[in-house]
């Protein structure tokens, strides 16, 4: 197969084309479980396999994707075809950053393939969470597990050709109940990331056990709660949170697709400009942001890009000035190009499609933020006067150019004089981006810090759902809207 | 092709009969074509053929799925399929119900809504339509942006409990044109949804942009000071909005679970505005209708709300099932929701900009990244985007920087509604999430509501 895809890549390029690759998956299989109320209501699995090609002539891009493999002719032709048209319509031509050609293989850490585990044995972890969860004033309880494993083979006209196999475990609960005036609450369990692998071994008993009581027992105390008052409080920020805001003021914000207006169809732009790059005071001096492929155990961790570049662990934002953005070789060279000046060393290795028929776009990878110098979380609450602590994502609303944000969390407790007082329900909070990350004002220490994932992180045209990771502390940020 | 996907189905429903196992099988095909346009290029030029085949096996209270990636070919891949999805409900639980097992009683072929001429448009035609749109209207620094999407979307089921099989087809189009100024950040846009070639108009979708274009290339946009507005929504906000009504309101599964801003008592009962009408009917073609749904039940007009009156719950069959109440025909890929017009003369976006005006409008075609704030009160928040505008009473017209709305949807659609425009239009609300679903709500071009509360302003874009 692979000899029939490097003659195809001949053949275009023999046309014309500047440039070639393809992606082949010979599988790519998934299973997930989800019980609800104890009832097993989702048992799937699902394989597909394909190939994806994608081809640059005269500085447009064509692609094409099938399942079938059986003509490889029309496939190609279909592809080249795509991107003759696209040429009547450039305005300015795709250009690809340099890359070394590299022949490499790249597996994800795992030490038990979840494949390989019966059915019978995931069912009794499912039973086990379900009857943990199964408590007094809990109205719905949800455990679920999802399996992803995959084989990539990249090959590129350029020479590349990298073998990838990925392989992700997913696991989750979930507990909802109702207060007294029939309002809806919920708490989660999206397990960090620990270890150094992401296999089914990352199915710990005792740690998801303990995190079941953990979260019954805090929505039970939501339940109780008074309503979250509207007031301006320091607000402080616990990784389940935390996540979801640098994912979506930092992350989505740092894509240079979106910064170049490739997305301005769809998902928006950025408030952040090509000359900001820098420059610009993203957060106080206490932020320093990064994109790091390189951690072992997370979903945003992939061995080599869709482009063929290696995983890369690059700063974003250092001691609150903005340096480096999420790209792939072709909006690198286009930036640097645009700005009349080299901002961009060389693509940061970010390209990634979800699947084989879709093409590769700005991802992020796992967009972390290093942990501080201002102690442990009990430190932090007890230096902070009048705040609330916040936990657990349950909305989140972004403006398109990422400028101001709105997320209500599922959990929140008062501080007042360096202590918590009592528990609030629907709490929420809102901001613009920057002046939000200059409020910045404490920045735990790595005791605090966690890995967390997103597992559906939704970007593109055709749309994409990719898996990726946040490593981030306790963060506190000052004089922010709560409660509205 | 009919006749192969026909001849598969029946030839695998045959192989599980002989196995003597219980199987509903779910198949679809999608030939997909989008053309990308940002920075006024064509950024991408794509399509994909997929066939995917779901097995859901069956076994007394025990259900169990396998989906694969196909082709119509590959029948040995498919029979392992329906072997691998009979291995794994032998080792799962049993629900605390009894599932249904889809029976169709008779054959249901519906391909009335299938326009070859649509699905099949040329890279070039795609790109002369675009053309013809924005003919003029860029500049070095207003670019275009958008999407063309179009193709054909196959779905085909059978199961062992009947011979009759189940098949629709369609056609469909979304076109959405984006014209953004690349240093100053604003935007506007213009959208359209089809289900023949026939209903492409681009002299409509040119028209809306030049009259917005118009006042964001003239006038210097402000940030508008935190309060209440009366506001105009335009079709592609009130879409959203119904959207998300009919998810955390209608859904009789989600009411039982708590996650619902309706409860059983509200039936019969005046919850929203009397100009309010809100259906679900598969007779408008322009939703891609299924007038069957996937368990055998024919779908008619079922009415939401009708003058402000809620009328019932939507049950999918599995939730019934659940819950032990009588499924609605409403387990299908997408509803075909149409709100009902007002009785306001407003056809086009010219026609309300001149209309006069007692107090200043806020004017929000469209609601960016909508998300549920506290389902059980129905609260929504989302954002302005693409070409909102302030019409002030005096007649003269302003560009505000975008803004946040959370409201509750109980009021949106209810007793604070002014007027309804009594024309409609399709809604094209697709995403292309998976496998190909094309989509479209049926509502009135404009809304006016009055006093809402604007919570965020920005001060730029
Ligand atoms: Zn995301």
């Amino acid at each position: 197969m692979i000899d029939q895809i490097k003659q195809q890549i001949e053949r275009l390029r023999a046309r014309g084309a500047t440039y070639v690759d393809t992606r082949w998956y010979p599988y790519e299989e998934t299973n997930s479980l989800l019980m609800w109320n104890g009832n097993l209501k989702d048992t799937s699995s699902s394989r597909e396999s394909g190939i994806g090609v994608r081809v640059l002539y005269k500085g447009a891009w064509g692609f094409s994707a099938s399942s079938d493999l059986s003509n490889l002719n029309a496939l190609y032709d279909k592809a080249f075809d795509n991107a003759r048209v696209a040429a009547e319509r450039v305005t300015f031509p795709v250009r690809l950053a340099e890359k070394e050609s590299i022949e490499a293989k790249f597996e994800s850490p795992s030490r038990i393939n979840p494949f390989e585990v019966t059915l019978a044995d995931k069912v009794a972890f499912l039973r086990e969470m379900d009857r943990l969860l199964d408590q007094p004033g809990v109205t719905q309880r949800v455990s679920k597990l999802d399996f992803r494993r995959k084989q990539i083979i990249f090959v590129d006209s350029e020479g590349s050709q990298i073998e990838k196999v990925i392989t992700d475990v997913f696991a989750g609960l979930e507990v909802n109940g109702l207060d007294s005036e029939g309002g809806m609450h919920e708490r989660k369990f999206n397990p960090p990331r620990r270890g150094d692998s992401r296999g089914w071994e990352t199915i710990d008993l005792r740690y998801f056990s303990e995190n079941a009581e953990r979260i019954v027992r805090e929505l039970k105390e939501t339940l109780q709660a008074e309503r979250c008052p509207v007031d301006d409080r320091s607000v402080i920020l616990l990784p389940g949170i935390m996540y979801l805001q640098t994912h979506e003021t930092i992350g989505h914000a740092l894509e240079l697709d979106r910064i170049l207006g490739y997305e301005l169809a769809f998902a928006g732009g950025s408030f952040v400009t090509l000359n900001d790059f820098g420059k610009l005071r993203y957060g106080s001096e206490k932020l320093t942001a990064r994109a790091d492929a390189t951690l072992l155990n997370t979903p945003g961790s992939f061995g080599y890009d869709d482009d063929g570049v290696p995983a890369q662990d690059n700063l974003l934002i250092d001691k609150g000035i903005l340096v480096g953005a999420i790209s792939g070789r072709q909006m690198v060279e286009e930036a640097n190009a645009k700005a009349r000046r080299a901002i961009f060393n060389g693509s940061s290795g970010a390209n990634r499609a979800t699947a084989f028929y879709r093409v590769p776009i700005e991802r992020m990878t796992n967009i972390n933020i290093d942990p501080g110098n201002d102690g442990t979380l009990e430190d932090i609450i007890r230096n902070t006067e009048k705040g609330i602590l916040l936990d657990g994502d349950r909305s989140w609303s972004i403006g398109s150019n990422r400028e101001q944000f709105h997320f209500g969390t599922e959990a929140g407790w008062l501080v007042e004089d360096g202590r918590i007082t009592r528990p609030v329900k629907n709490a929420t909070y809102k901001g613009a981006t920057v002046p939000f990350w200059n409020s910045l004002s404490a920045v735990g220490d790595r005791s605090t810090w966690e890995v967390c994932y997103v597992a559906n992180c939704g970007k593109g045209q055709p749309n994409q759902i990719m898996q990726l990771g946040h490593g981030v502390p306790v963060c506190r940020f000052d004089n922010v809207r709560i409660g509205e | 092709m009919r006749e192969k996907i026909l001849q598969t189905l029946n030839e695998l429903r045959i192989y599980a009969l002989d196995k003597g196992v219980e199987v509903s099988l779910y198949f679809h095909e999608e030939d997909s074509y989008l053309m990308r346009f940002a920075n006024s290029a064509i950024s991408l030029n794509t399509n994909e053929h997929l066939i995917r085949l779901e097995v859901t096996a069956f076994e007394g209270n025990k259900r169990a799925s396998y989906a694969m990636i196909t082709d119509l070919d590959k029948v040995n891949d498919m029979k392992q399929g329906i072997d691998t999805a009979c291995e794994m409900v032998k080792h799962v639980m049993p629900l605390s119900y009894s599932p249904t097992v889809p029976v169709y009683q008779s054959p249901f072929i519906d391909e009335g809504n299938f326009d070859p001429e649509l699905a099949q448009m040329s890279n070039e035609e795609k790109l002369g339509f675009f053309n013809q749109v924005v003919n003029g209207l860029e500049t070095e620094e207003i670019k275009l942006s958008g999407i063309f999407s179009c193709g054909a979307n196959t779905v085909a089921a059978v199961s062992t409990r009947s011979a009759h099989p189940f098949f629709v087809t369609t056609s469909d189009a979304q076109v959405s044109i984006v014209l953004a100024h690349s240093a100053l950040k604003w935007e506007v846009q213009s959208e359209q949804s089809a289900q023949r070639k026939t209903d492409l108009d681009a002299a409509e979708l040119r028209a809306e942009l030049v009259t917005l274009l118009h006042h964001y290339t003239h006038d210097t946009p402000q940030q508008i000071p935190l309060g209440r507005y009366d506001i105009v929504f335009g079709a592609a906000a009130i879409a959203d909005m119904l959207n998300f009504t009919s998810f955390i309101g209608f859904n009789g599964g989600l009411m039982k679970r708590g996650y619902s801003c309706l409860k059983e008592e509200n039936i019969g009962q005046k919850v929203f505005s009397e100009q309010f009408t809100f259906v679900d009917d598969p007779s408008r073609r322009e939703t891609f209708p299924f007038r069957c749904d996937l368990y055998g039940i024919p779908r008619d007009r079922f009415p939401l709300v009708e003058n402000g009156v809620f009328k019932a719950f939507t049950w999918y069959q599995d939730d019934a099932d659940e819950f032990s109440q009588s499924p609605t025909g409403h387990t299908v890929p997408h509803h075909s929701l149409c709100m009902a017009g007002g009785t306001q003369h407003l056809n086009t976006l010219g026609d309300l900009l001149k209309q006069s005006r007692e107090s200043d409008i806020l004017y929000i075609p469209f609601l960016h990244y909508m998300n549920i704030v506290n389902p059980s009160k129905g609260i929504i928040t989302g954002s302005s985007r693409f070409g909102a505008l302030l019409l002030k009473k005096d007649g003269s017209i302003v560009v505000p920087y975008n803004v946040r709305l959370t409201q509750s949807l109980l009021d949106v659609f209810g007793d604070k509604i002014e007027w309804i425009a009594q024309d409609t239009l399709p809604y094209n609300t697709s995403t292309s999430y998976g496998a190909r679903n094309p989509t479209s709500i049926l509502v009135p071009r404009f809304m006016r509501v009055n006093d809402l509360e604007i919570s965020l302003s920005n001060s730029s874009y």
